[in-house]
């Protein structure tokens, strides 16, 4: 009953496009009848309801098929991709993973049980209501990830609400509150998502070529990835309307550069948080970092230069941490913010903020600046403790010059002279061949 | 050894440039550094320190602190003059 405004929406675009998977085009009607198979498989293989079970895919049309069916079943979602191979075992045991489901590369799938009896009180709780619930885990870029718990009813309820849909590559993955919150609203509104094998800028321009797609929602690393190869002088990228970015701090320059090259795209940033999901964003305009959040269902304030929300559909709670809300029911992001009346500009995480002498540095300020000069290919700055004056500034540099690094840091000084304040030039600087960033193509901080 | 250390801590200054190091005149060994008369301050410290211990790192395929307690905690400070910090990087290489 779950998805029933779903099933309706299906019907009646069944030979609407729902998804580009492996060069296929699959029509809605496909879905449904994927949706339907795999009903029957749950209820063969006497999956109970309500029970937890992890996806272990990427976006393909069974998984897909699967997450909704499961819903349909009251069952708890975990969704796992490829990205996580490493920490598979370890989230299965956290989220108390009762029967695994996972789909191949060829989407083959196959379904074991792992003898786990749930007694996670949120778990418990959420069973009891006979809701389905969605399990999210953290990216832990900057320390151990958590899972956060979400009731799937009020967070479906926002999709009920129509909207206008672009053709969308599903760039953020299937177990990221944005790449849920991609694909169910594409799937609410008709709209089709172009998925692709793998993340590379190449891939991604090309596919935006092939399928036509309008929207792309990325990650401001990626973004930047895209203007260092250079992959879109080979693509024809005019379909292309709208490009949202979060997830992490936009560096001014990458945008500039990208709107630049880029004028009739819109550039809109949007911010959400596994905790309490995708808020409604606004961005200013095209090349402006300053944004207006919130949306029905949501509410925000700003105490101490720290942003806090309050969401309707927010998660339960955490299944290994404590809880994070006040006791009113506010939940305290950790991103410093500026503001102007209705407006926000995120500055970075408080987590990250670098004290030195007493004066803070947020990294991306820094890595924005860096970012301008010719032949650096990617940054990351972050803290490291020193005696002297507590931190510095460390900036981990991918160059594409031969440039040795008492050559590149001389010219980072002149750089950055004057555009800096003195504490914020890197005291630091460390050459690295390899990528800075993970799979989620997120600057790494740790 | 600390000759060597000497002419890498004067090349690494001189890159730094003129926004660390208030300097009027050449760098030399007996240049002042840091404390009274001294051409850097506590940031301009820092940057030189961290440079030094990376050329040191680069050149010589050796670490070396020169910004741990007990740099801080000796009686005379290693940072008076470039000579004194060559002093005390060598005397921290040979086992010191």
């Amino acid at each position: 009953m779950h998805i029933d405004f779903l099933r309706e929406q299906f019907a009646k675009n069944r030979d609407s496009d729902a998804l580009v998977w492996r060069d296929q085009v699959f029509s809605y009607e496909q879905i449904l009848a994927e949706i339907d198979g795999w009903a029957d498989v749950l209820e063969k293989e006497s999956i109970a309801k309500g029970s937890v079970v992890s996806i272990e895919a990427d976006f393909s049309p069974k998984a897909i098929a699967l997450m909704l069916a499961l819903i349909e079943r009251n069952c708890v979602v975990v969704p796992l991709s490829s990205s996580v191979q490493n920490q598979i075992p370890e989230f299965r045991e956290i989220a108390q993973v009762e029967v695994v489901i996972s789909v191949s590369d060829e989407d083959v799938s196959e379904i074991s049980r792992t003898g786990t009896k749930v007694d996670h009180p949120v778990l418990v709780d959420l069973q009891a209501k006979a809701h389905p619930g969605l399990i999210l885990f953290s990216s832990g870029s900057t320390g151990k990830s958590k899972a956060a718990v979400h009731d799937f009813v009020p967070m479906l309820e926002k999709y009920k609400v129509p909207r206008h849909s672009l053709r969308t590559i599903s760039f953020l993955l299937f177990d990221h509150i944005g790449g849920v919150n991609t694909l169910l609203y594409n799937l609410s509104n008709a709209g089709c998502v172009i998925t692709v094998a793998d993340r590379k800028p190449e891939t991604v321009c090309a596919a935006i070529e092939k399928y036509g797609v309008e929207l792309l929602p990325t990650s401001p690393t990626f973004l930047n990835l895209i203007l260092v190869s250079r992959a879109y002088e080979e693509h024809e990228l005019g379909g292309l309307k709208m490009v949202t970015y979060g997830t992490e701090v936009m560096p001014e320059s990458t945008l500039e550069r990208f709107h630049e090259l880029f004028p009739d795209v819109r550039l809109l940033q949007t911010y959400g948080l596994s905790e309490v999901g995708i808020l409604r964003s606004k961005s200013r305009s095209s090349d402006s970092l300053w944004v207006k959040v919130g949306g029905e269902g949501f509410e925000t304030r700003v105490v101490d230069g720290m942003l806090e929300i309050k969401a309707k559909s927010a998660m339960l709670g955490y299944l290994n941490a404590p809880s994070p809300f006040t006791e009113d029911g506010w939940f305290k992001t950790g991103d410093a913010v500026e503001v102007d009346g209705e407006y926000i500009r995120i500055l970075g995480r408080k987590s990250e903020i670098i004290n030195v002498g007493g004066e803070k540095v947020y990294p991306a300020e820094v890595e924005s600046t860096l970012q301008l000069m010719e032949g650096v290919d990617e940054v990351v700055v972050k803290g490291e403790p020193h005696p002297l004056t507590g931190n510095i500034v460390v900036a981990n540099v991918k160059l594409g010059t031969d440039e040795t690094l008492a050559q590149f840091r001389k010219r980072m000084r002149a750089f950055c002279s004057s555009r800096l304040a003195r504490f914020k030039i890197p005291q630091k600087v460390e050459l690295v061949e390899n990528s800075l960033h993970g799979e989620r193509f997120k600057k790494m901080r740790k | 050894m600390q000759d060597k250390i000497l002419e890498l801590i004067i090349r690494t200054a001189r890159e730094l440039g003129e926004d660390e190091l208030s300097l009027g005149g050449d760098l030399d060994a007996d240049t002042r550094l840091f404390g009274a008369d001294g051409v850097l301050d506590s940031m301009g410290l820092v940057t030189l320190i961290v440079a030094v211990e990376q050329a040191i790192e680069d050149e010589l395929d050796e670490s070396v602190a020169l910004a741990d307690e007990k740099a801080l905690s000796q009686a005379r400070s290693p940072y008076r003059t470039v000579s004194t910090m060559a002093e005390y990087a060598a005397d921290q290489l040979q086992g010191g």
